[in-house]
């Protein structure tokens, strides 16, 4: 997994429901949103949307359609398996959840994440010191 | 939340990450997950108090283009599918080959006999195939060879005859259908000049040759168009291979030569690469050495044309042809026998190869047969051996295997011999053609550069590939197909063998049929060998050396100097104790041609025959034994001064002169010794005994001899020196006539060998292909024995328990051995009749091989059947007999 250094162009569908401003993902970074969302256990796909928005109190949106090519190629590198379900709505899902290998993945990529995070901390607060 | 929901029943299946899904049902699935993900949505919106209509179109709204969303999903999802498909495949293959490769391992035994048999089949291959493609497919290294002709005058009679300069002129002006045309002609000659002097071919070469065969100079230039004139100066170029051990690679400049008497200068050296005609060293501008023959008889060339782009050889022919009537019509006085009628063409390549061409494809066909036969070897002992898996193949069809899966899996093991095998018949391939190229004889052309390259290669893998097929795809099926319920069922009532009767019967039946071809076919070119070594030469060969001596035309002008050097030598000779008698010769017997032409009878120019002419001193004739049959010997009565005598052959006296005195009548020798002007008959002296001049398996030629005092025209251009030993020993002789020649003239390259070393080179090339096909079909009948055995020994072991139960049941011993060899009998009988059959008619291929043996030979086909009847005998009775010493109360407990 990537993680790129560049805001992710884009454009980005607000709708009326988000009250405001939120942040555009980081690219390669949606990659272990949805892994971090089927940690917990197996998610639908909108599922995954919704406990993004919950989890980040809309801080955070998804691009609702990017989400769906996400997913297949992470079940295509074998991170995550799918089958078809019921909702708790009583609708029709295709449930997806985390192999071994996405386990993996994801302890990876949030090491990866979280020291990148803490150098560009550390390179901000250098600079406002400055 | 809502991962409650993962706990939702499943009711429409799982979908496994190794289920494979279609196009349509890819496409499916994506958009009713986007449709599930709009309706979740809505429904949500819906309970935020949205109406129903707006929260749908508001769901797809937020969604994004929904079709363009699929499109990507699909793309995905099917590049996905695709690399689980090559996993599921690879890890098939992978699993296959550890299951093949267990299996092989399990049993070392077999699996070193299954390469070892393979090996030998590839690599006799892979060696004949190196050899056809070397000499057959590249013999002619020049650029785009299909276009290079051979171009030949036609007789009346149909036979073919080198072609007269008039005519290849006329031909070359008028023709529209080569780019170019050039005649040559080529003879072993002294060449002085380099470290020592060496008897080699010098060719005379037309304007044109070059760019005919596309030459560039190695070092220096080729002949051009003022070199090809009358009264050029004399300018040669050399071959690379003269120019490296004879003139040390030396820059050419200052290099000048004396052929036969011509001082030329060299102005090139030509490639290694060319080598037209065979074996030339020197080549010289034939129009320099003055002006030709202007007679449409007098056959003095070889002519070679390139065809113009996209004219076949039929067209040139024709043309030719019609040139050819035309032009010979302006010499209304010359003899019709010899005057040309027409062109006879013949593709270059196809006269290079010339008769190696059919040897090379037999063989070739032999070793395929070896080949065949080792696949029917295993197949048959795969089946045998299947015969005991038939419970484990039952297990794994039961465990989910399908047939063709199993078919797969038995495939894999025969790939796995059958690599091993190939990688080992390489190496065979390879130890077999450096042998062929140290031993084979020089009549092959270009056998020398013989070796195991790509396409030799590639040949390699696909005869591997077939290999593989045809033993491993039929027990494959077999066995995939059987169940070991049928196997029981069949056992009880099959033949003694088992219940594959018919199965069997083909294999080693094949086996054995294939077998009997090889060993009739080597057996017809053994006896037809024996025939040949052992025909009536019409001389003594074992007591005499020769040398062939080619004088310098510098230092003996007149042909007269010659006869005179070759007297002088033969008197030191036989002066040496250890010579019995030595003389001159023209031409040695069995050394491959004898100048032939016509001749006058009786005092009458009209009154003609043709007939071989043999210039020889007496001395010559008495050290070959050739015996006096009436009349006497030339001797030194015979003098230049004299009237002229002759000698002829036997069969010469009773074609001319039958039931008469030979005796007394006169002959001349016409054409063949035409720088005689006044052309004096000579009278017969005496008749001698038939020689065969040519080599063995030509009959001898008619022939008239005369004595080299009288008539020495044709010793001039290189003639034999022949000595008889004292003793028998023939080598003793060597030294004495080695020694005697050099210090005579130190300037003369000598070749002295024995005459049986002569005959056994001139039948080297037969002798190869008898050694060839012998060793083929010794090895063919050691897979068909060690295949039958095999087959018995395994059907015995698994029937060890029916064996035990008749033995138990108060069976005679010898009874059930009777029974076992009589059922294996019966399949090598099958063999041997269809094989008689097939040896019938793949004798008949021979045809042109065989001297004095029928391709049908009775003796040699009832040979070959007892030769394999009985190995087939010996290879049943053992293992039935060793099979059947088992305590009868040991097996029925096994159980």
């Amino acid at each position: 997994m990537i993680i790129g250094l560049t805001a992710a162009p884009a454009p980005t569908t607000y709708g009326p429901y988000m009250s405001r401003q939120s942040l555009e993902l980081l690219k390669g970074t949606l990659d272990i949103v949805l892994l971090k969302t089927l940690e917990a256990g197996p998610r639908h796909g909108y599922g995954i949307s919704r406990w993004v928005r919950d989890a980040t109190g809309e801080d955070l949106s998804i691009d609702e359609g990017a989400l769906y090519p996400a997913l297949r190629r992470l079940e295509k590198r074998g991170f995550v398996e799918s089958e078809w379900g019921v909702s708790d709505t009583g609708r029709d899902a295709k449930f997806y959840h985390l192999t071994p290998d996405g386990e993996r993945e994801l302890a990876s990529a949030v090491d990866t994440w979280e020291r990148y995070v803490s150098a560009m901390s550390r390179v901000l607060g250098a600079a406002s010191r400055a | 939340m809502i991962d409650d929901a993962a706990r939702g029943s499943r009711r429409t299946g799982g979908q496994g990450k190794r289920r494979l899904l279609s196009k349509a049902t890819i496409r499916d699935d994506v958009e009713r997950e986007l449709e599930a993900h709009v309706r979740m949505r809505a429904d949500e919106l819906v309970a935020d108090g949205w109406a129903e209509e707006e929260g749908l179109a508001e769901a797809r709204r937020l969604l994004g283009d929904q079709s363009e969303l699929a499109e990507a999903c699909v793309e995905i999802a099917k590049s996905h599918q695709r690399a689980v498909r090559r996993t599921k495949a690879m890890d098939a293959i992978m699993q296959d080959l550890r299951y093949g490769l267990r299996t092989v391992v399990r049993s070392p035994g077999f699996a070193l006999v299954a390469v070892l048999t393979l090996a030998l089949g590839i690599g006799a291959n892979t060696a004949m195939f190196s050899v056809v493609d070397g000499v057959l497919l590249e013999s002619l290294p020049y650029p785009d060879p299909e276009e290079l002709v051979d171009v030949r005058e036609a007789r009346q009679d149909g036979g073919s005859m080198s072609a007269a300069w008039l005519n290849f002129v006329d031909w070359r002006e008028q023709n529209t259908v080569f780019d170019e045309m050039v005649a040559y002609t080529s003879f072993p000659t002294t060449v002085i000049g380099g470290d020592e002097p060496v008897t080699t071919n010098v060719a005379m070469v037309s304007q044109g040759v070059w760019s005919v065969f596309g030459v560039t100079p190695l070092q220096g230039r080729l002949t051009v168009e003022a070199d090809h004139v009358v009264g050029g100066a004399a300018v040669v170029v050399v071959s690379e291979s003269y120019w490296r051990n004879q003139l040390g690679a030396r820059p050419i400049e200052e290099v000048r030569l004396d052929l036969n008497g011509v001082r030329a200068s060299v102005v090139g050296v030509a490639p290694a690469t060319f080598d037209y005609p065979m074996d030339t060293d020197v080549w010289q501008p034939l129009e320099s050495t003055g002006p030709q023959s202007s007679s449409r008889t007098a056959h003095n060339w070889r002519v070679v044309g390139r065809l113009r782009d996209g004219v076949d050889v039929e067209r040139a022919d024709e043309e030719l042809d019609a040139i050819t009537a035309r032009v010979v019509l302006t010499e209304p006085d010359a003899d019709p026998d010899f005057l040309a009628v027409g062109v006879n063409l013949q593709s270059l390549r196809e006269l290079v190869v010339g008769s190696a061409r059919w040897t090379l494809l037999v063989l070739l066909g032999a070793a395929g047969l070896v080949l065949l036969i080792a696949c029917t070897n295993l197949a048959s002992t795969l089946l045998a051996r299947g015969a005991n898996r038939t419970r484990e193949l039952a297990v794994r069809a039961s465990m989910g295997a399908g047939q063709s899966r199993l078919v797969r899996l038995l495939i894999t093991e025969s790939l796995i011999l059958a690599a091993a095998g190939a990688a080992a018949g390489v190496g065979v391939g390879w130890l077999l053609v450096d042998l062929l190229r140290r031993t084979g004889p020089a009549t092959v052309p270009r056998l020398q550069d013989v070796g195991i390259d790509g396409s030799v290669l590639l040949f390699a893998v696909v005869v591997t590939g077939l290999t593989t097929l045809l033993f491993g795809l039929f027990p494959a099926i077999r066995l995939a197909r059987s169940r070991p319920q049928d196997a029981l069922r069949q056992g009880s009532r099959g033949n003694a063998l088992g219940g594959r009767g018919l199965s069997w019967t083909l294999l080693v039946g094949g086996e054995v049929a294939l077998a009997l071809v090889l060993i009739v076919g080597s057996g017809l070119l053994v006896r037809s060998f024996r025939s040949m070594v052992s025909v009536e030469l019409g001389f003594d060969a074992s007591d005499v050396v020769s040398t062939p001596v080619s004088l310098s035309r510098l230092k003996y002008e007149s042909p007269f100097d010659h006869a005179a050097f070759y007297d002088r030598v033969a008197q030191e000779l036989e002066a040496h104790p250890a010579i019995e008698s030595a003389g001159v010769i023209s031409r040695i017997p069995v050394g491959g041609s004898l100048p032939t032409g016509r001749l006058e009878l009786d005092d009458n120019m009209d009154r003609t025959t043709v007939a071989g002419y043999v210039v020889t001193s007496a001395g010559a004739l008495e050290a070959l034994d050739v015996p006096l049959l009436r009349g006497r010997h030339f001797d030194e009565r015979d003098r230049e001064e004299t009237p002229h005598v002759a000698i002829v052959s036997e069969s010469f006296a009773q074609e001319n002169w039958p039931g008469q005195d030979p005796i007394g009548r006169t002959v001349t020798g016409g054409g063949m010794d035409n720088f005689w002007e006044e052309r004096p008959f000579a009278q017969v002296v005496g008749v001698v005994g038939d020689v065969r001049y040519v080599e063995l398996g030509v009959p001898p030629r008619k022939v008239v001899y005369f004595p080299h005092t009288q008539r020495p025209f044709r010793i001039q251009f290189g003639a034999i020196m022949v000595a008889e030993a004292a003793g028998s020993d023939a080598s003793s002789a060597a030294v004495p006539l080695r020694t005697t020649l050099e210090t005579a003239d130190p300037d003369i390259p000598l070749e002295v060998s024995t005459q049986t070393e002569l005959i056994a080179e001139s039948v080297a090339s037969r002798e190869f292909t008898m050694l060839l096909l012998g060793g083929f079909s010794l090895l063919a009948l050691t897979l068909a024995v060690v295949g039958i055995y095999g087959v018995v020994s395994y059907s015995v072991a698994t029937r060890t328990r029916e064996m035990g139960i008749r033995l138990a049941l108060g069976a005679d011993r010898t009874g059930v051995v009777q029974l076992v060899v009589r059922s294996a009998m019966g399949m090598v009988v099958a063999g041997l009749v269809v094989g008689g059959l097939a040896a019938y008619f793949a004798g008949q291929l021979l045809e042109g091989m065989l001297y004095e043996v029928e391709p049908g030979d009775p003796l040699t086909l009832v040979g070959g059947v007892l030769i394999l009847g009985i190995a087939g005998l010996g290879a049943s009775w053992i293992p039935a007999v060793l099979g059947t010493r088992v305590d009868p109360m040991v097996t029925m407990r096994a159980e």
